[in-house]
């Protein structure tokens, strides 16, 4: 096989012992030509031999690592804190490997939608909840019952563990009161949206538990399940039903999520409306080259699955906290398929704040770490090696906070002890770790370009090791202690503040900090060594910028719109008293809307002031009255813009907001791909030092303001 | 008088600073230049009149003197020096009472009271003696106890340890030193017996001569006839094996030598018809004697070495009775080159990965309390040897050093006086180094003997205050221990043609033949005769064994054959030099080299320059982008030459006319074999100059496609090599092919950065096959 034949040639070739120059020299040309191949924009073939080229060159790394770099095994206090950054190293070095393997070659976008023959399968939705606001499920209801699919094929449930029997008679009373509540006004909702409402007795098996309920009441061909807080588009069913014809072994259709509101670092380093998105490395490239594999899986939510494959298994699986992964791990291994589609079909929310975000990550972590303990996916003999090493990236991804930590800690073995645990002189630095590194962060800017820009990984991991690492510590030692816990996604943030989570970060950054200060203070006092102090100072340096960028992500900006606008352009008709006005709805979010109405018309409007907009609906084509509240009026030339929010009193009303947020997914993919864009290594990289000063900056006032307990108007801006 | 000296003095410290200054990466200049030339106006130092009694007067009172340093000067320069080597004793010798003479004389700034010089013979203390004469050369005389010397190899070893009488600094260290003289310095033996030797084995007694020389006067008086070419030759070789010496010359004449000299010898080879010219005594048959023996001279007082017969085939075979006892199977590997009778013990050859302890290298545990520790080995590796370009050996060091020493200090090591790696001590407080690994690049390594020089720099708080007196007396600073080992690890081996210093490390490949090496002397006579034998004799010692030659007539007869070529240039083929790579106007500019003096030095520009640029150095920006510069040079060492695909044909060479020897070495016409030519302008240079060649320190610096020896200038020139051919030595197993290549690549830089290149695309294309037919395709 020629690809095994020319493996093995690279293999021996880049674990020859050849010297340090022509190490150097063969480096520095294949970064040469991969920088050419990279301005060129090469693609196809032309990406692979980058990347091969890539290998290469981390494959010398780790040849040289692994014989050459090692602190000697006698003298153990370098070689321990040497052996766990060795370790670290090599455990990015796979995750590399894996990845590559994952996205080496990714599945282009499916074209059009497959075609149904005969009847549509019926199709019940699941709308599971736990807590959440009403007013949020009331526009996923709506817009779940707007979608495109005829009436009787299709049902939508709302499976509530918030208001079960348990929850009912709780102990405690103000807890079971308020169950009791959420179950009569859900119900009542429910009712009136023609949606079928669904309890049970105990909350067992939390969201897996839950579902399963579900598909014990209900009988459709086919499940579609949505988070209470991910809207479905009207054409979500007729883009991913017809799949379910074309294999009868398929038992996933996953679609991307698409958020409308950022994430803290988004939001804090406010980056929402120019870079992607950090899910979108995974629904634009990961889950692509997955679906290569026949290995894209349940991601809990915007997906449809088919019935029959969940009776196979008794439906969700429930081990571990993450049940949409475990679930597609027991369905591939049985040789179930799965197919991802790559196209927002549905918009929804993802936590807004720092602390809520962690909570997140720590369940993806925590469930994956179950994952990898109870079904290790090397070792399945169901899956095949492709899904094996595929599920083999997804869990082991997870395992990040242990090398960011070494990372993080390792130069201050050497700035602060004086250890040495990395032998290698100044030179082979130069020739092997650095450009290692740049090749590294070169073969991630090529698979992941657009969808990721450089050192945004970094920040990521950073951010999230410092409390993820207990998090997964605490799973590996009680694999079986961890819940289910709902994360909270529509909280507000009025007043500009620190996370409660913060002070870990500025701890870090003064110690960091301090290592600066010792690299410049050995600098002059050992110049004998200066130039591994250098290099190792540059390390900690590179750090230091990280805890910076950190510090502004751990300071959560005021925001008094967290969810975002949609560009939309709709016919509507304005109410001034009894008389109706002909205008276009200019954009909405999920609370409000911004009407264009023609002429001045500012004496006739005040804030506050309540009044109703109407507009013809795209699933029934019929008018709907929407009750609406002034907040701000703008004169602008010869038109008036006037900021409205959604006064909802009639459960109907949600309907019509879905229809104007949900109704088309187009603008959704619109959105996306007007902050995609490479913005190339070297640029990225300056923009990113950049931002990293700003916001390093920026966490220090608002620790200033913090301790000082100022509190002024202006603040809020900041 | 006073005032004089005082400005003498003045003068002299006053050049010391350049003397000392001695760039880091050099080792050599470490010795004051043998006898520093008096500055204008002083007036020379007096020599003492000589102690010694002038060498032998023939008469049978005088005591055998026998010659101890196998060198002809000998200086220990440093706070440390040492020298281990052994002196063969016949049994006679070691009966008699002997009497050792030592003359030495040091530095001005040696602390005498500090300082010590000491020999010992056998482990046994003969001279311990405070270094104190600095004025002029001191001689010691001692007897030597009864006991200590014994039949057979005696290990000497001479022994210094100087401290500065005022300074403390590293520096300094370089001003100090002790010469010993070796043409004063010498065993005496009462007795007559103690000049005769008595049985073959007794030439290993040969010794050597006031300047540190072993000389072979080999009597032939058919020295024309062809039959006796061979055993001649042989006869030279087997000696030369035998007595192992490290200088070593053979004279062929037709007559006997005007002297015996102490290290030196004289044989008689031909038919009993051919030895009738002779001095009767002599001659004088005992019946039943073996046909090689020695017979007593009664005109020295000493022994011939007679090898006879009634026919030139008798002769052979009691040449081949010599011979005969010295082979070694071809194939079988030595495990030590021997080096004894000038550096002991034996050096370890290492053929393959293995580790041999310091102590087992001739390096004992040593506590210092100076600035400068210098302990070297040897060790050897084959002439196949080919990992110069990617290989790194590694030290594991025991050694350990006290709170005294500050970061900043540094342990160098050296190999064959080429710096190969620096550790510096970067801790405070004094550490145990436990098998501390120091890897060190191959790049010097040459086949044969290397030296590896560890050198450990010690800057110490203590000596940064330098109160008087502690500079000498401070406590133990520094500890190496000789459980600290030398690891060699894998090499590629392959022979290459042509490699000069194979030539001179274990004469390879002529050493390894099983077929005997043709040998054209174009020119016969004494001269011609002497130089090949004496080169023969040098060859035959770096092979560990005595190469069976078959002397010819012309290059023809070669073509498909090893050859070795001798003779003075006019008598050179054509052919030869077109094969070796030898321009053919090499004749005119040889045709006249008389009375043309050694060429300019073109070089102290280039020196000045390093002068200027070395003040300059540091200072502003210009000086950190130069020291960057500097940095980037010396770790990668990156030459343009690294950048050629494909060396290229060499173009034919031709010598400077100043050039008085010329060695040069190709593979033959017919690629299955190696022509070596060694050519000079005259065979009176052809003589000299191989004599001067084949002494142990030059013969050492033979290198490359070809050398040139200039004798006007004493310099060795190298023409490095650039085409050549692989020569397999040893089965192509699958880690030597990769250690092979990894050589071959680490020298054609862009060759590597080319297959890196090629491979990883072809990897991508069928990376793109492979994925193109597996997993979904939408």
């Amino acid at each position: 096989m020629t690809w095994m034949f020319m493996s093995i040639c690279v293999l021996l070739l880049v674990t020859l012992p050849v010297n340090l120059q022509t190490q150097l020299i063969a480096g520095a040309t294949v970064l040469a030509i991969m920088m050419v191949l990279k301005t060129l924009n090469a693609g196809g073939i032309w990406r692979l031999i980058a990347l091969a080229f890539g290998t290469a060159i981390v494959m010398r790394y780790v040849y040289w690592r692994t014989t050459s770099t090692l602190p000697p095994i006698n003298q153990l206090e370098n070689f321990i804190p040497g052996f766990l950054l060795y370790l670290a190293e090599m455990y990015s070095v796979m995750m590399l490997a894996l990845s590559l393997f994952v996205v080496a070659m990714p599945l282009p976008h499916r074209p059009g939608r497959p075609t149904v023959k005969g009847k549509l399968p019926s199709v019940d939705v699941f709308i599971p909840t736990y807590n959440e606001d009403i007013e949020l499920l009331a526009n996923t209801m709506a817009a779940a019952k707007a979608m495109d699919y005829p009436a009787d094929r299709m049902k939508v449930w709302i499976l509530d563990d918030g208001g079960t029997v348990q929850k009912r008679n709780a102990e405690k009373i103000v807890e079971a009161h308020s169950a009791e509540k959420r179950f009569t006004d859900l119900k009542a909702l429910c009712e009136a949206l023609d949606v079928h409402y669904l309890t049970r007795e105990k909350n067992a098996h939390a969201k897996a538990g839950n579902l399963n309920n579900g598909l014990e009441h209900s009988t459709g061909e086919l499940i579609a399940v949505f988070d209470a807080d991910h809207a479905p588009a009207r054409d979500f069913l007729l883009e991913t039903v017809g799949y379910f014809n074309e294999d009868e072994k398929l038992f996933l259709v996953q679609t991307p999520h698409f958020f409308l509101n950022p994430d803290p670092l988004e939001r804090n380093l406010r980056t929402f409306e120019q870079m992607p998105s950090e899910n979108e490395m995974f629904y634009g490239i990961i889950q692509r080259g997955l679906d290569k594999w026949n290995a894209a899986f349940f991601c809990g939510s915007a997906a449809v699955l088919r019935r029959e494959a969940l009776n196979v298994t008794g439906g969700f699986s429930g081990v571990s906290i993450t049940e949409d992964c475990e679930t597609a791990i027991a369905l591939h291994s049985r040789g179930w398929n799965s197919v991802y589609l790559d196209k927002p079909l549905i918009a929804g929310l993802q936590p807004a704040t720092f602390a809520s975000f962690i909570g997140q990550r720590s369940r993806w972590a925590q469930g994956m770490m179950q994952i990898l303990r109870f079904r290790f996916p090397l070792f399945n003999g169901g899956l095949s090696l492709p899904q094996r090493l595929c599920y083999l990236s997804s869990t082991l991804f997870w395992l990040f906070p242990f090398p960011r930590a070494i990372f993080l800690v390792a130069p201050l073995f050497y700035l602060f002890f004086g250890l040495e645990i990395f032998t290698a002189s100044g030179g082979e630095f130069l020739a092997y770790t650095l450009i290692y590194m740049i090749v590294n962060l070169m073969m991630q800017n090529y698979l992941y370009g657009a969808f990721r820009w450089p050192w945004i990984s970094e920040l990521y991991e950073y951010v999230q090791t410092i409390h993820l690492l207990p998090a997964v510590i605490s799973v590996m030692l009680n694999p079986r202690k961890p819940t289910f816990k709902v994360t909270a996604k529509d909280e507000r943030i009025d007043r500009s503040r620190l996370s409660e989570l913060a002070a870990p970060f500025f701890v870090i950054f003064f110690v960091l900090l301090i290592g600066v200060g010792v690299t410049i203070y050995r600098i002059y006092t050992e110049p004998y060594k200066a130039d591994v102090t250098l290099v190792v100072g540059a390390w900690n340096l590179l750090n230091l910028i990280f805890a910076g960028c950190a510090l502004g992500v751990v300071s959560e900006r005021g925001d008094k719109r967290p969810s975002r606008r949609v560009k939309v352009s709709r016919r509507c008709e304005f109410r001034f008293g009894d008389k109706w006005v002909p205008g276009t709805i200019d954009d909405v979010s999920v609370n409000g809307i911004r009407v264009q109405l023609l002429g001045n018309l500012t004496d006739q409007l005040s804030i506050d002031m309540a009044s109703d907009v109407r507009f013809k609906t795209s699933a029934t084509g019929e008018m709907g009255d929407l009750p609406i509240q002034v907040r701000n009026i703008r004169k602008q030339a010869g038109e008036t813009a006037v900021g409205c929010l959604f006064m909802p009193d009639d459960p109907t009303d949600h309907t019509l907001i879905a229809d104007l947020i949900f109704a088309n997914s187009s603008q959704w993919t619109k959105f996306q791909l007007d902050r995609r864009g490479n913005p190339g290594l070297i640029k990225g990289t300056i923009w990113f030092f950049g931002v990293a000063m700003f916001q390093t900056y920026r966490g220090f006032s608002y620790l200033a303001r913090q301790i000082t307990g100022r509190d002024k108007a202006g603040w809020e801006r900041t | 008088m006073k005032r004089l000296f005082t400005a003498c003095l003045l003068t002299v410290l006053a050049t010391l600073p350049l003397q000392a200054q001695v760039s880091p990466f050099d080792m050599s200049p470490e010795k004051p230049a043998e006898e520093p030339a008096p500055p204008p106006g002083q007036p020379t130092v007096p020599a003492t009149p000589d102690l010694v009694p002038v060498l032998p007067a023939p008469k049978v009172e005088t005591p055998a003197v026998r010659y101890i340093i196998p060198q002809d000067s000998l200086s220990f320069s440093g706070e440390t020096g040492e020298k281990t080597w052994a002196v063969f004793i016949t049994e006679d010798q070691a009966a008699s009472a002997a009497t050792l003479s030592l003359t030495y004389q040091n530095s001005l700034i040696v602390a005498p009271e500090w300082s010590t010089l000491t020999l010992a013979i056998n482990n046994a203390q003969i001279v311990n003696e405070p270094v104190q004469s600095s004025e002029n050369r001191k001689t010691l005389t001692v007897d030597v106890p009864a006991g200590v010397l014994k039949a057979g190899l005696n290990v000497f070893k001479m022994s210094t340890s100087l401290r500065h009488r005022t300074d403390c600094t590293v520096q300094s260290t370089y001003e100090l030193w002790t010469e010993v003289d070796p043409s004063k310095t010498f065993l005496s033996f009462t007795g007559d017996s103690a000049r005769r030797f008595r049985k073959i084995d007794d030439i290993r007694a040969i010794g050597v001569d006031a300047a540190g020389r072993t000389t072979f006067n080999l009597v032939v008086p058919a020295i024309n006839r062809m039959a006796a070419t061979a055993p001649m030759l042989h006869l030279a070789e087997a000696l030369a094996v035998l007595a192992n010496m490290p200088n070593l010359a053979v004279t062929i004449s037709p007559a006997m030598p005007k002297e015996q000299l102490p290290g030196s010898l004289t044989i008689l080879v031909g038919t009993d018809d051919e030895l009738q010219g002779l001095p009767e005594a002599l001659l004088a048959n005992t019946p039943g004697a073996p046909l090689a023996a020695f017979v007593d001279d009664p005109a020295t007082g000493g022994s011939v070495l007679r090898v006879r017969g009634p026919d030139w085939q008798t002769v052979t075979n009691a040449v081949a009775s010599i011979v005969d006892p010295l082979k070694r199977e071809i194939g079988v590997p030595r495990s030590f080159l021997s080096t004894q009778t000038w550096r002991s013990p034996d050096v370890p050859l290492f053929t393959a990965a293995s580790r041999a302890k310091f102590r087992d290298l001739g390096v004992p545990t040593r506590n210092f309390n100076g600035r400068r520790l210098r302990t070297e080995f040897a060790i050897g590796v084959p002439s196949d040897f080919y990992a110069n370009e990617y290989g790194k050996a590694t030290i594991l060091l025991d050694a350990a050093y006290s709170e005294d020493v500050l970061p900043g200090s540094q342990i160098n090591i050296y190999v064959n006086d080429n710096i190969a790696a620096t550790l510096p001590i970067t801790t405070r407080g004094g550490e145990i180094l436990r098998h501390f690994p120091i890897g060190f690049t191959m790049r010097h390594f040459r086949p044969g003997v290397n030296l590896i020089t560890m050198e450990a720099v010690l800057n110490t708080r203590s000596d940064t205050v330098c109160a008087p007196g502690t500079g000498a007396t401070s406590p133990t600073r520094f500890a190496l221990f000789d459980t600290s080992e030398f690891v060699m690890p894998d090499f590629a081996r392959i022979g290459t043609i042509p490699n000069l210093a194979g030539l001179s490390g274990t004469s390879f490949p002529y050493g390894r033949s099983d077929k005997p090496l043709p040998v054209i002397i174009n020119n016969g006579g004494e001269k011609s005769y002497s130089a090949a034998a004496t080169l023969l004799a040098r060859m035959s010692v770096a092979a560990g064994r005595p190469l069976e030659v078959d002397p010819r007539a012309t290059a023809n007869s070669t073509v498909n054959s090893n050859a070795l070529f001798m003779g003075a240039i006019p008598q050179i083929e054509s052919t030869v030099l077109t094969q070796t790579g030898i321009a053919e106007n090499i004749r005119t500019v040889w045709s006249d080299v008389r009375g043309v003096e050694p060429a300019a030095d073109t070089g102290p520009t280039q020196v000045e320059f390093d002068q200027w640029r070395e003040r300059l150095a540091g200072r502003g920006w210009r000086g950190q982008i130069s020291s960057f510069d500097d940095w980037l040079n010396r770790t990668f060492n990156i030459s343009l030459n690294s950048f050629s695909f494909y060396a290229g044909r060499d173009e034919a060479y031709a010598p400077e006319p100043a050039a008085s020897l010329l060695i040069a070495q190709r593979a033959n016409p017919a690629g299955d074999g190696v022509w070596t030519l060694v050519t000079a302008p005259t065979d009176d240079s052809l003589l000299d100059s191989v004599r001067a060649m084949t002494q142990q320190d030059r013969w050492s610096k033979l290198d490359g496609h070809i050398s040139i020896y200039k004798g006007g200038t004493d310099e060795i020139q190298e023409v490095p090599v650039g085409e050549f051919t692989f020569v397999p030595t040893q089965p192509l197993s699958f880690s030597n092919m990769r250690l092979i290549i990894a050589n071959w690549l680490s020298g054609n830089i862009l060759s590597f950065s080319l297959l890196l290149i090629v491979f990883s695309t072809l990897l991508g294309v069928a990376t793109s096959g492979l994925l193109s037919n597996l997993g979904r395709r939408v």
